[in-house]
């Protein structure tokens, strides 16, 4: 291996790491403290290694991975928000298991699963990323043994996982079998344009399908919200953030090589699956009660959105794709932030009515998670807004270059994000509810720990700069970004 | 000897019934199985490709032990789930098991 190797693997071997001193840290000491802070320690240097490998261009490493400014703006990005959720997890896990010690060696594996997923250039790759993140997290979700929830929504996350890789795995044996290669870019080029032999095309759906598990789209949302609703905050988090992140990573990757627009059906099968999940995602969002749950559907619909600017495809679809993960990244970290902090030590602050009264009682807090909310729902002067621009933008400029079919894309985002308000205002609504003084939901009266208090200042503030000032983030996103398409 | 088409049949069928098992049995573990016919569905599918298609590459044999590896893992955590599953409901039936429906 040369040292540009080494420099541009060094992220992730730092995370995997990190996993192995957390296991020979548990022979020492089981201090919570002291794991927590290996964790930090382990993200944080990995954080620098991105930043030392940006510099030198595409570098691959074996067949399997190819490093890129991509890759490292992604494994930069994950591992940012991977800090904010150790912090996350410890003031979860304190005082509610004193078996601490799994938890952040499973929780750095599937952060290195996530930056081998957004590095990987193999299918080989790709599918030991995935597992890396799926075990860990069905670990994750079912980690409080005493809490039937999490063990029923660790093993429904269990089951969909499977699924997810199975078919996956089938559609690139598929693949495998007509081409004779699982390397992503000799795929590219030897799959014809608008080839029509039925494994290519059996190949391709079930790859497909495979990753809308993974990022439940629409028909493969079912499962989402029980596994949001059961697992611990910090968990869900995960799910949301970082695991969504990196597989939307992989997908960008996979299909910037696999040229899409080429392929008629293709682009059918993504284009009703992001409909499908912008309404699946607004319409049954409407109804719930619980925050988890509306916050699964409405990641839901966020990956319809998404999908928009990932189908214009070219720089600008990869540039507004990355922008919007940057900017949704953060909000949702914010909100998972105070749904921690207010949770109390019998169950989690994820019900609406556990905000009643909070802009009354916690003005501060209130306007914080106002926002949040705003941002996933797109209003201006959060991040959120921007991001949403610049997918209609791609989406509207792919529409007049010849392609019809964006416009009903871009009418599925506008219709989705009209609905989709009115379930993010219900939750602000609520905060504005009159409760008889000593009548206040528990939840609302905790005291939010200093940790947490940093990270929902970080990402509020960083919801706003990007609201406010995208410039410079945009800037630095199309230098990363161009590399590929030079 | 088979021929590819057969081969890539039955592969199919036994895909097919991994997810039926999915679909239909209520038992945690069968579940579990289904996936497990599933994955080995795709194995005999990268098998088959080296066989008939590329037998002067190694990726498939590499790929099937990669396979059968991360699968042992998953099984592995995945009954450590259903072992805790059934300590806390007494049961490994899905359909009993429903704390949450939305």
């Amino acid at each position: 291996m040369t040292h540009a190797q080494l420099t541009a693997l060094l992220p992730v071997i730092l995370l995997a790491g990190t996993a192995v001193a957390l296991l020979l840290v548990q022979a020492i000491t089981r201090s919570h403290r002291v794991t927590a802070g290996v964790t930090l320690a382990g993200l944080a240097a990995a954080l620098v290694a991105v930043t030392r490998a940006l510099p030198q261009g595409a570098t691959p490493v074996t067949a399997l991975l190819t490093i890129d400014r991509f890759a490292l703006l992604y494994t930069g990005l994950l591992a940012l928000i991977g800090i904010g959720l150790t912090l996350l997890s410890f003031l979860y896990l304190a005082g509610r298991t004193r078996l601490t010690g799994a938890y952040y060696i499973l929780f750095t594996l599937a952060l290195a699963g996530g930056a081998v997923l957004a590095s990987s250039a193999h299918f080989a790759a790709f599918f030991l990323g995935l597992e890396m993140i799926s075990v860990s997290l069905f670990a994750l979700a079912a980690y409080r043994r005493d809490d039937p929830a999490g063990i029923e929504a660790g093993m429904k996350y269990l089951v969909l996982a499977g699924v997810a890789t199975a078919v996956l795995l089938f559609g690139a044996a598929l693949l495998y079998a007509r081409y004779g290669t699982m390397a992503f870019a000799a795929l590219g080029t030897a799959i014809a344009p608008g080839a029509g032999d039925p494994l290519t095309l059996a190949g391709i759906a079930l790859v497909v399908a495979g990753i809308g598990f993974k990022l439940t789209l629409a028909p493969f949302h079912l499962w989402a919200p029980d596994v949001y609703e059961g697992a611990p905050a910090p968990v869900t988090g995960f799910i949301a953030t970082i695991s969504k992140a990196a597989v939307f990573a992989l997908l960008l990757r996979l299909f910037t090589q696999v040229h899409l627009r080429e392929h008629p059906a293709l682009f059918a099968i993504f284009a009703t699956l992001a409909i499908a999940s912008i309404f699946a995602g607004n319409l049954l969002g409407l109804r719930q009660m619980n925050l988890k749950r509306v916050l699964a559907y409405s990641s839901v619909a966020n990956m319809g959105y998404l999908l928009i600017a990932f189908l214009a495809g070219g720089p600008a679809g990869a540039i507004a794709a990355t922008f919007y993960l940057t900017a949704y990244l953060p909000a949702l970290l914010g909100i998972f932030t105070l749904l921690t902090a207010l949770s109390g030590r019998e169950r989690d602050a994820d019900a609406i009515a556990d905000y009643a009264g909070l802009a009354w009682r916690r003005p501060v807090l209130a306007a914080a998670f106002t926002v949040l909310l705003l941002s996933l729902a797109g209003i201006p002067l959060t991040g959120g807004f921007i991001g949403k621009f610049y997918v209609a933008l791609t989406g509207v400029s792919a529409a007049l270059a010849g392609s019809p079919a964006f416009w009903a894309l871009v009418g599925a985002l506008v219709v989705g994000s009209v609905i989709g308000l009115y379930y993010y205002l219900r939750i602000v609504l609520a905060f504005f509810q009159r409760t008889p003084a000593g009548e206040e939901p528990a939840a609302i009266t905790r005291r939010v720990p200093d940790a947490a208090a940093i990270v929902l200042t970080l990402s509020t503030l960083a919801v706003l700069w990007l609201g406010v000032l995208p410039g410079n983030t945009l800037t630095l996103i199309s230098l990363l970004v161009e590399e590929w398409f030079r | 000897m088979f021929s590819i088409t057969g081969l890539l049949t039955i592969s199919g069928i036994l895909f097919v019934a991994g997810a039926a098992a999915l679909i239909t049995r209520r038992n945690a573990v069968a579940a579990l199985m289904g996936v497990e016919l599933m994955l080995n569905a795709a194995n005999l599918n990268f098998v088959a490709g080296w066989r008939y298609f590329w037998p002067e590459r190694l990726d498939a044999h590499v790929a099937v032990l990669l396979v059968i590896t991360v699968a042992a893992a998953e099984a592995a955590v995945g009954l450590a789930i259903i072992l805790n599953l059934y300590r806390k409901f007494g049961t490994v039936d899905l359909e009993q098991i429903r704390l949450m429906r939305g």
